[in-house]
């Protein structure tokens, strides 16, 4: 366009380009709308609960009383072969100027019979005493006024304790010391111990009740989870560091000479005292209180026990503990199984542990056979499943499943019990095999109602818990998979994942042993727990704690399997290294008559027989609380004391934001596209504008 | 072929891939903005067949989310169908309920979230002491009066709490001029209910 005039070429190109850009974005607007259809079609799915306003949401301020005393724990371990017995010593430390009163909420193995308590005040020791639990908190609540120093420990969940200690003195440490006596976990040839430090936070469904004042939990109690406040402590943000320090001993014993002795989860040094005995510390000094301790052993090929014996005589009666360990099973004939998986997308699941199950799962969908069928149920604060019916096994449908697996997200509410109705239809079918594979962390306060649940509508399915996580509910796990007549694992780390799933595939498609029966010599008046032995799996022994009038004969112990007969005997010798086995037979007796509750005893009944079992057994139970008082009055009648709840930490690789909740994200790159795009239209046309020209 | 004519397609192919990529671009905003602008279009007819006595009508056929409310801003003539549900696949059509707060008219604290750049761009316009409204589907209408605005943390979920008065609590995203999404910065209004309102309200949830 030699000829004409630069304002003229300038405005013809202005006019082009315009022009072109106009027509680009017409183009583009309408393709948008055509897309538009388009969208709609793939609008994914919108995760909103079916019933909005059921459930309760979780919510924190992340403040925390100033005043709050500052919590350290320490631990010695001294097992010899299943038994262990452990001392916990908490101190509280007040760094404050003022009166204090500590509350801590704590978890403990959920089969701990907790049997001692001492409150310890500079060099003083105040023996706690066994009280039912109201007159308990009555003795304790008096000292408190009185301006004595006061320790209270009581049972919130076989699991989860809350120590409570009145009168802390300006810049003073308190202890509290707890004993408690365990039968340890030994399956596959591998005894491990189990030590929890963090209660993770619990989803608390169920509508709203008034809190009292002096609840110092983050949930207020709901109908569904009437004491929700006294299980959910705050919740200090990982941001702020970790606190809670542990120290932990162990003193292991195992009675015959050790293959291996390891820690799954923290780094620990291990000292080799003779063949069989072994002292194991903490590496690398204190752990914050934020994840499970674990202790596995493995006695050498060929020295692991097959029958142990242990005896206590305690109170004019002898108290023992049974392990007879059935020979290994051959396989059977495999059976055509259906399976349903059901995997925990709450928010509590969100980081390492929605990563370990998401794994978890993959792997035992590529582990199904031609033949079997298969579903898949997820659930946060819904629940949903892949398909309505199981479907059968093949390649395509395992790649789908494995990819819509792949696709969820770890958020929102814990609505298990919804899980548990679209996998358990109660219903038996003659000759089927159903399988029901519970992946989650357990991280719930309803745990009675859901196995409830699980007793009423289980029919001829098992259900098999797989705890996930660094701080699994561990009485969930187990308790669910005992009423399920199932088998319980832990993955903790997603290093675990392949040999913990494999070990667990291998029990449940191995044949079980089945109407176990223990048979006390004539003459001998036994009273043994539990009272139905469940059937067992692959590498699980037979465990019971009993009480006996004398010890002499022979018990015998009988199963079938794959319709072939199986007995043990054992001599009921005096067999001294049994200290404790007392508070273990008592301990089994009060989980036996709780769970009676479950199946239709009186409740109130069953409550006095636990607090007469459990006052005689100094044992604490969820109807009685050890109270300590030291009789000197410490605090000046004029100076005030403060409650503090002692903030726990959020359990390792857990997502505070996914837990409490996060607002919605209120904003699309729309903006960005818009004028971005437009930027790149102009840019486009100047180009080809500047080359034409 | 000589350079110069090489040069001058390999600027051409460069400029075409340019537009191409703007004209997507901009096609995609808007497609975004066209979408939460026709959406609102259809969820309209459903929130017409809800007040009607149907429950849980989806706006499409193939829609997992459904009107729960009509959210109304009378001095900056707004109006707005809540969907259920909070997040992004809601929120792409609507404002978004958030599941475990009582429904936007029911007692408590009724959560709300929605793109600033959308359906809840209008919050920024508003002032402490107006009013908003909230249509059920009863067809029973609860008031609403601003109280005050924050900039909070997408953490500070202390705002679901339903603890104190009846309110609503509506959530966007701040600042309201960033181009891009995923800020950490929310902006939240709280309107508290006016009392002397007829009718049964909902229950607590």
């Amino acid at each position: 366009m030699p000829n004409e005039t630069p304002t003229a070429n300038a405005r013809v190109v202005a006019f082009d380009v315009i022009s072109f850009v106009a027509f680009a974005m017409v183009i583009a607007l309408a393709s948008a709308v055509v897309l538009m259809a388009a969208v709609l079609l793939l609008a994914g799915r919108a995760h909103a609960a079916s019933e909005p306003g059921m459930l309760l949401l979780r919510t924190a301020d992340g403040a925390q009383a100033p005043a709050a005393p500052l919590l350290s724990t320490d631990v010695a371990f001294r097992v010899s072969g299943m038994v262990a017995r452990a001392r916990v010593v908490q101190t509280f430390h007040n760094d404050s100027t003022e009166w204090v009163e500590g509350v801590y909420v704590f978890p403990l193995p959920e089969n701990a019979a907790v049997d001692r308590l001492q409150l310890r005040v500079g060099e003083r020791r105040i023996e706690g005493e066994i009280r039912e639990r109201g007159a308990a908190r009555r003795t304790y609540e008096r000292a408190r006024a009185a301006g004595r120093r006061t320790a209270l420990m009581d049972q919130e969940r076989p699991n989860l304790f809350t120590a409570s200690v009145a009168n802390i003195g300006p810049r003073e440490l308190i202890a509290v010391e707890l004993e408690y006596q365990q039968t340890l976990r030994y399956e596959d040839g591998r005894y491990s111990m189990r030590f929890p430090m963090v209660v993770g936070p619990r989803y608390v469904p169920g509508a709203l009740k008034v809190s009292a004042p002096q609840d110092t939990g983050w949930s207020p109690n709901t109908d569904l989870v009437p004491d929700a406040a006294r299980i959910t402590p705050p919740v200090l943000r990982p941001e702020a560091g970790a606190i809670n320090p542990v120290r932990i001993r162990v003193e292991l014993d195992a009675g015959v000479p050790l293959a291996q002795v390891s820690s799954p989860y923290h780094r620990v040094a291990i000292h080799e005292l003779s063949d069989s005995r072994r002292r194991i510390e903490l590496a690398d000094g204190p752990v914050p209180a934020q994840r499970d301790f674990e202790l596995a052993w493995t006695p050498r090929a060929g020295q692991a026990p097959g029958v142990a014996w242990f005896t206590e005589f305690k109170d004019g009666a002898h108290y023992g503990l049974l392990m007879v360990m059935p020979p290994a099973a051959a396989p059977g004939t495999r059976l055509a199984r259906e399976v349903v998986f059901v995997l925990d997308t709450s928010g509590s699941m969100a980081g390492a542990s929605i990563r370990q199950a998401k794994d978890a799962l993959a792997m035992a969908l590529a582990r199904l056979a031609p033949g079997d069928r298969f579903n898949v149920v997820e659930f946060n604060s819904s629940a949903q499943r892949l398909h309505e019916e199981a479907q059968p096994v093949n390649p395509r449908n395992v790649r789908h499943a494995i990819d819509w697996v792949h696709g969820l997200d770890a958020r929102g509410g814990t609505e298990m019990a919804a899980a548990l109705r679209l996998a358990l239809d109660g219903t038996e079918g003659v000759g089927r095999v159903r399988q029901v594979v519970f992946l989650t962390d357990g991280a719930v306060g309803n745990e009675e109602a859901l196995f409830r649940l699980i007793r009423e509508r289980l029919g001829d399915t098992r259900l098999f818990t797989v705890g996930i996580g660094s701080a699994p509910n561990s009485h969930f796990m187990s308790k669910a998979a005992e009423l399920g007549r199932g088998t319980f694992t832990y993955i903790g780390r997603i290093e675990e994942v392949q040999q913990k799933m494999s070990a667990l595939f291998a029990k449940i498609e191995s044949p079980v042993m089945q109407a176990l029966e223990v048979h006390w010599p004539e003459g001998v008046r036994a009273q043994a727990w539990p009272r139905r032995i469940p059937d067992l799996y692959a590498g699980e022994p037979v465990v019971i704690a009993t009480s006996l009038d004398r010890l002499e004969g022979e018990v015998r112990v009988t199963g079938l399997r794959d319709n072939r007969a199986w007995e043990a005997r054992v001599p009921l010798a005096l067999n001294g290294g049994g200290a404790g086995m007392g508070s273990l037979w008592a301990r089994g007796k009060v989980e036996a008559l709780t769970d009676s509750i479950r199946e239709g005893a009186a409740e109130e009944a069953v409550r006095i027989q636990v607090i007469e079992l459990a006052t005689a057994h100094r044992l604490v139970t969820k109807y009685t609380s050890f109270v300590a008082v030291d009789r000197t009055p410490a605090r000046p009648s004029d100076a005030q004391l403060k409650l503090a709840a002692v903030p726990t930490n959020l359990p390792e690789g857990w997502e505070y934001d996914k837990v409490f909740g996060e607002l919605p994200q209120g904003s699309t790159n729309s903006r960005f596209a818009l004028l971005s795009g437009a930027a790149l239209l102009l840019l486009a046309m100047a180009m080809l504008r500047r080359r034409a020209a | 072929m000589t350079p110069a004519r090489r040069k001058l397609l390999a600027w051409r192919c460069v400029a075409l891939a340019l537009l191409l990529i703007g004209a997507t671009q901009f096609g995609h905003g808007a497609w975004i903005q066209g979408k939460a602008w026709l959406a609102q279009l259809l969820i309209a007819q459903a929130w017409a067949r809800t007040l009607a006595g149907e429950r849980d009508v989806r706006p499409w056929p193939w829609a997992d989310t459904w009107p729960v409310a009509r959210l109304s801003a009378p001095s900056l003539g707004i109006e707005r169908y809540v969907l259920a549900g909070a997040d992004g696949s809601a929120l792409a059509f609507g404002p978004g309920h958030l599941a475990g707060t009582p429904l936007p008219g029911a007692a408590g604290n009724s959560v709300i979230g929605g793109h600033r750049d959308t359906h809840l761009a209008f919050l920024r316009l508003l002032q402490a002491g107006d009013e908003l409204r909230v249509e059920r589907a009863d067809g029973s209408q609860v008031a609403y009066r601003v109280e005050h605005a924050s900039v909070l943390h997408k953490g500070d979920f202390w705002v679901a709490k339903q603890e104190g008065p009846d309110r609503l609590t509506l959530v966007t995203c701040f600042p309201f001029n960033a181009l891009r999404a995923g800020g950490a910065q929310r902006y939240v209004v709280f309107a508290f209910e006016l009392t002397n309102r007829g009718g049964e309200r909902g229950t607590r949830g």
